[in-house]
């Protein structure tokens, strides 16, 4: 054979394209040497993490969502932030609960277990009764100081108690805005974690409820934390 | 999520940062400089992204900025090495006093500057096929070639090295 096209086959079979043994080659085996391993797995998880740092500060926001699918008030979808719980919303379709997601934000919206189970786990403590406050932190940025305001009001009043609207309204400072404390806590984006359930008309009916099945759902969850009998 | 789109941003960081990073370090066997390219790669990318075709692969598209960013910086430091006579890191990563040992890690270091010496486009496609594991038609789509003019540069790469490697071989031989 020609030397030229023996050397051709040898590098052929070195490099995959071909099913050739290759006879041992100092200069290729020198070659893997010194790339085959590539760099220090340290570096690379350095390299990354300060990878998403710059991203971010360029201003590339990613949120994480998944579902918690069988839970008593139906399945559950809940998506964070780096800041925090974003979302919780139930409903029946991912594609429901995405295209309400995407109105809020422009972020990437990527599905993971990962990161939403110390939400998952929370919640599932809830609906055993075993759990009575939630530790989490609320991404509420996006909203008006007004509706943060009452939602971190609202946030305070405890399991197994209610309050009301006015409530709320004397609470923030604002006590003839009842009406628009219902309203703000009606587009409450972390129902359940925010207990907008406990918070109810002043002649203590059950008003307005978010949630899937409305006011069925209110009164399931109040019942649930015994604030109610009925 | 899955609806026909491309693919978010977000995937593309998760799965595609790790292996666009080793193959900076390849080009570049330099842990900061790697690091750096690795973040003006995929900045880079963010700011096109809004402006990347929907059929296009975004692995091959990445690979592009990646070779790109990693020309600039090799230009870059060679216009440093010039200046202070800086030492390259592999020189410096190596600490072993036995005899074999250094004549083995002489070669090496030989080897990789005679690898850095190669034409930008010879160095990438044979680092690309062979190391990051991508088909010629790949390699062809990030070094802006055909898939023959692809497979050609791999193949100058490897006889250039090893003319080169044979040249030092003889230039050390007894006698």
């Amino acid at each position: 054979m020609h030397r030229d096209e023996m050397q051709e086959t040898d590098l052929a079979g070195w490099l995959g394209d071909t099913g050739e043994r290759l006879m041992p080659d100092p200069m290729l085996a020198a070659l893997d040497d010194l790339y085959a391993i590539g760099p220090d797995p340290i570096a690379t998880r350095r390299a990354q993490e300060k990878l998403r740092e710059t991203l971010r500060e360029a201003g590339h926001e990613v949120v994480y969502y998944d579902c918690l699918g069988d839970t008593p008030v139906g399945p559950l979808y809940v998506a964070v932030t780096e800041r925090g719980l974003l979302a919780v919303q139930m409903e029946a379709e991912e594609q429901g609960f995405l295209a309400r997601l995407r109105r809020r934000t422009r972020a990437d919206l990527v599905r993971s277990r990962a990161r939403t189970a110390p939400v998952f786990r929370q919640l599932e403590g809830y609906f055993a009764g075993q759990r009575r406050a939630f530790r989490l932190e609320a991404d509420l940025e996006a909203l008006s100081g007004f509706q943060r305001r009452v939602l971190e009001t609202a946030q305070q009043v405890r399991y197994g108690q209610i309050t009301t609207y006015g409530e709320i309204a004397k609470r923030i400072g604002r006590p003839r805005a009842a009406r628009a404390v219902g309203q703000a806590l009606a587009r409450n984006p972390l129902p359940i974690v925010i207990p907008c359930h406990r918070v109810l008309a002043a002649d203590g009916s059950l008003t307005g409820y978010s949630g899937a099945q409305g006011l069925q759902t209110k009164a399931f969850l109040l019942r649930m934390e015994g604030a109610i009998m009925y | 999520m899955d609806n026909g789109s491309a693919p978010t941003f977000e995937s593309l960081v998760e799965r595609h940062s790790m292996e666009i990073y080793s193959y900076l370090w390849r080009m570049l066997r330099h842990t900061a400089d790697a690091e750096d390219c690795l973040q003006e790669t995929f900045l880079r990318a963010f700011r096109a992204y809004p402006r990347l075709r929907v059929d296009s692969n975004p692995r091959a598209w990445l690979y592009k900025i990646a070779t790109n960013t990693a020309k600039t910086s090799l230009a870059r430091r060679s216009r440093r090495e010039a200046s202070t006579g800086d030492l390259q890191e592999w020189g410096a990563e190596q600490h072993d006093d036995s005899a074999e040992v250094g004549e083995r890690s002489q070669l090496l270091a030989t080897l990789m500057s005679l690898v850095q010496a190669l034409p930008h486009k010879q160095r990438a496609a044979l680092l690309l096929r062979k190391y990051q594991g991508l088909r010629y038609a790949e390699v062809a789509e990030i070094i802006h070639s055909t898939e023959e003019a692809a497979r050609a540069n791999v193949y100058q790469a490897l006889k250039r090295l090893r003319a080169e490697w044979r040249r030092q071989e003889e230039r050390y031989a007894p006698g």
